[in-house]
């Protein structure tokens, strides 16, 4: 039993409730009305293409065509996270591409190989969800680990440079921003595990009850994503600030401010 | 005031270099920001045991000489050396660990003022130095500081008071060359003393202070002038 299909006809009248919300905007003169239609033909758009690529995708079901897919999807996530953290591309894109490979790959790996015991490590059905769901917190603690540890440096810089005038080696000086750019990263992933299941239905749970398996199946589901979210988080984040070191340092262990987006 | 010259008194890492190596040597130094020129063509010598003042307007360099000593700015040409060792990438950290340094305004960034103190102690250049944490109590004493101080947040103290703690991390650390960027900006005439009196009392300890307070101009060996 799969999920049942919604029609064309069906979906068209659905948008019709989101003259609930604009008609809220509107009447309250919220000014946000254009950049919530951009957004909702971005994302109809967006979908429908990625709908129709996956449909090929799925069919073919090519270990090179899916490890493809993925490779594009951490090429966005790394593209994103270094914009959204502020930094230049040509510095940081090759690390960061790196630390989102291996924080996304190997719980992925382990996900589908070790746990589900799929014959084909690189099965469409399994590796472009689950690793979409992994690479998209990625993404999220990433920009929040990477822009706090590069944001207290920066703030803290007197105090950075106090501890090597003290005779801190590179790796000695900037342990406690690391610490808390981690911290600072993981803490929302942290706070979901807590109250899963509490607060709302998570989405991989929904969907797999939504596909027809029983509810414990769906847990158990729920467990291992969540597993493997904060085991990808945890690694993408440490090594993400760790590989981004080399670049973003001068020889002589000072903050590079060109490493920055003027 | 015995103790206090123990503290001071930084032979260890001298020892292994010639008495008559200057400490530090900076030569035809020219440093720009932005394409503003700070230094130009500068050049000194501080012999080991020298006491040196830094003095002139502010904007001339002054803070600028001491952050390059350190390699937190490099110039665009000219020569800096250490107990005769140029300036590198590959010899700065071990450099640095021959340095005691007092920033002006310094940032104690979060948590315990013992914690701060402590913290320098567990980088592996100074782990052999822990021993002098037991010192905290007289060095304290010395520069007027209450002991619970210690337990109080590094956010909650006042600029004379964080300008201290760095003065007795500075010396417990026990380098040979201390460089102190206007030390004495935010401490009482006490303190000050006392501060002129410790530095004075060590005749192997270099110092090279950023300052205009007369009681140091006093006591040290040169004055030099930016100008």
């Amino acid at each position: 039993m799969g999920a049942v299909d919604l029609s064309i006809d069906g979906l068209v009248i659905y948008y019709m409730l989101l003259i609930i919300p604009l008609g809220l905007m509107l009447w309250l003169h919220i000014p946000m009305v254009g950049k919530t239609l951009v957004s909702i033909v971005r994302m109809t758009l967006q979908l429908a293409f990625v709908g129709l690529y996956l449909q090929v995708v799925f069919k073919i079901n090519s270990p090179w065509l899916n490890s493809l897919w993925l490779v594009v999807m951490v090429g966005v996530a790394d593209f994103s996270i270094i914009r959204g953290c502020g930094l230049r591309l040509s510095r940081f894109a090759s690390p960061l591409f790196a630390a989102l490979v291996v924080g996304t790959a190997v719980p992925l790996l382990f996900f589908v190989g070790p746990l589900l015991k799929r014959p084909n490590l690189m099965d469409a059905q399994y590796v472009i969800p689950i690793g979409g769901m992994i690479l998209g917190n990625c993404l999220r603690a990433d920009i929040i680990g990477i822009k706090n540890f590069y944001s207290s440096l920066q703030k803290g810089e007197k105090a950075f440079l106090h501890s090597l005038a003290q005779g801190a080696r590179l790796k000695e000086a900037i342990l406690p921003y690391l610490r808390d750019a981690c911290e600072a990263a993981l803490m929302p992933t942290v706070a979901t595990i807590a109250t899963i299941g509490l607060v709302a239905l998570p989405g991989m749970m929904t969907g797999v009850i939504l596909g027809g398996a029983n509810p414990v199946t769906a847990i158990k589901y729920q467990i291992a994503i969540m597993i493997a979210i904060f085991t990808g988080t945890a690694i993408t984040v440490v090594l993400a600030i760790i590989m981004t070191i080399k670049t973003s340092f001068t020889s002589y262990g000072v903050l590079d401010s060109n490493c920055f987006r003027k | 005031m015995k103790q206090t010259s123990e503290i001071t008194r930084a032979t260890a890492n001298t020892q292994q270099y010639r008495k008559d190596t200057p400490c530090i040597e900076m030569e035809d130094v020219t440093v720009r920001f932005d394409g503003k020129t700070v230094l130009e063509k500068f050049s000194l010598l501080v012999a080991r045991g020298e006491k040196v003042v830094l003095t002139g307007p502010s904007g001339r360099g002054k803070s600028t000489v001491l952050r390059s000593i350190l390699g937190f700015v490099v110039p665009e040409s000219g020569t800096i050396r250490i107990l005769g060792q140029p300036l590198s990438p590959g010899a700065i950290w071990r450099l640095r660990t021959m340095i005691g340094y007092v920033p002006q305004e310094p940032d104690l960034g979060s948590g315990s003022v013992r914690h701060w103190l402590e913290r320098p102690f567990s980088y592996r250049a100074n782990k052999e130095l822990k021993k002098n944490l037991a010192k905290l109590p007289e060095m304290f004493h010395q520069f007027l500081l209450p002991l619970d101080l210690l337990e109080k947040d590094v956010e909650t103290l006042s600029g004379g008071e964080k300008q201290r703690v760095a003065i007795v991390l500075a010396l417990l650390l026990q380098r040979p060359i201390l460089l102190l960027d206007e030390p004495t900006s935010a401490l009482d005439e006490a303190s000050r003393r006392k501060l002129t009196e410790l530095l004075c009392s060590s005749s192997d300890l270099t110092v090279l202070i950023v300052s205009h307070e007369p009681e140091l101009l006093r006591a040290a060996d040169r004055e030099i002038r930016l100008s």
